[in-house]
């Protein structure tokens, strides 16, 4: 895909410019950028880091192309925005479930262009992580065409959740992205063992990801996890006073001077 | 339903502009049938998705510059308080600020 074909993204900038640069990446379909605006970003801004988050393709106020859905899609955009002249130096990246595994992806593919990687309830990109959000996205899409749906969500998870589903509903209706997904290009397991960059991730004590800790550790030649305990998967949204200070300790730790310096 | 007290001149002037932020900038939402008052709750009254709250704000940003920090205004308030947020609250914030 060229830079011609790249969508417009909608991109939100806090906290001093110039500055060390914290850059968040969030989830998919229910999600965007408003997990880190309304909860850790004011946070690492008012802490002196210059803050860039924006919306995934598809996400949010940004575009929303019928097609073009795998990761690799979703990496080159993170890319294209690096590329922005005000961007100096290396970056930490901070990915929130699939926007974790996209940054794991861009830690692979530019390991030089980053100072660290923070991801919260996130696997990297394989074969059966594929496969499996696949399914979710598709699954989702087909529940969501019955008119009994969304009413069964806001009675079982509450206004709010039915709410950023049928938000979701023209990305899971409108677009190829369950079956882009499951076509992504997927990296060597060996290329990991390999990879230079300090790499943090978070999880919640009771999410399915758990179990992903002790492997991305093995997995990992950088890496240190942190659980997050009574929390499930959405422990971005749900403890930002417990993730907040985490993602603050991890980015003032000295990762940029080392990066700056190999 | 809760009735608040009208706004004072310089909130009636914030109202009129935080109005034409959202004309200016949420152009595909309608607005006709739903007038904007301080009580109007932006999500659940107008509809509006999260992302469209802080594009607004980042429009009034622009309009009263130093004067307001939204990010830091957001920071005080917890996801559901952000949820039910009303137009009167974000109102009455610039107002504020603007003394």
């Amino acid at each position: 895909m060229t830079a011609a074909c790249l969508p417009h993204l909608n991109v939100e900038r806090i906290g001093p410019a110039g500055r060390e640069t914290v850059v968040l990446v969030h989830g998919i379909a229910t999600d965007n950028l408003t997990s880190y605006y309304f909860t850790v970003a004011p946070a690492l801004a008012a802490a002196g880091y210059s803050v860039m988050m924006y919306d995934q393709r598809g996400h949010g106020r940004s575009e929303r192309p019928p097609t073009g859905y795998r990761l690799e899609h979703f990496t080159q955009d993170l890319a294209a925005l690096l590329d922005r002249p005000d961007i100096t130096g290396p970056v930490h990246l901070v990915g929130n479930s699939f926007g974790g595994t996209v940054a794991l992806d861009f830690a692979l593919c530019h390991p030089d262009r980053i100072a660290s990687v923070l991801v919260v309830e996130s696997e990297p990109p394989t074969d059966a992580w594929a496969a499996k959000m696949s399914g979710l996205l598709a699954g989702s899409a087909h529940r969501l065409r019955d008119e009994r749906t969304l009413p069964w969500i806001e009675r079982t998870y509450g206004r709010h959740e039915a709410r950023l589903v049928r938000w979701a509903t023209p990305l899971l209706h409108g677009t190829t992205i369950a079956e882009d997904i499951a076509a992504s290009r997927i990296p060597a397991e060996e290329r990991w063992r390999d990879l230079e960059v300090p790499v943090c991730a978070v999880y919640g004590e009771y999410s399915d990801l758990a179990a992903m800790a002790p492997r991305l550790e093995r997995l990992l030649p950088d890496c240190r996890t942190r659980q997050v305990a009574g929390h499930g998967h959405s422990v971005l949204v749900g403890t930002p006073h417990t993730v907040g200070p985490l993602m603050l300790d991890w980015v003032g730790t000295g990762h940029r001077a080392k990066a700056a310096r190999t | 339903m809760t009735t608040t007290p009208a706004p004072r001149a310089d909130e009636a002037a914030v109202l009129t502009e935080l109005t034409e932020a959202l004309h200016h900038v949420l152009p595909e939402i309608g607005f006709e049938d739903t007038p904007v008052t301080m009580d109007t709750r932006f999500v659940e009254d107008l509809d509006l998705e999260s992302i469209d709250l802080v594009t607004l704000t980042g429009e009034l940003g622009r309009r009263y510059g130093g004067h307001v920090d939204f990010p830091g205004f957001f920071a005080s308030l917890e996801l559901p308080e952000i949820i039910g947020l009303t137009v009167g609250q974000v109102v009455r914030y610039i107002a504020g600020r603007l003394r």
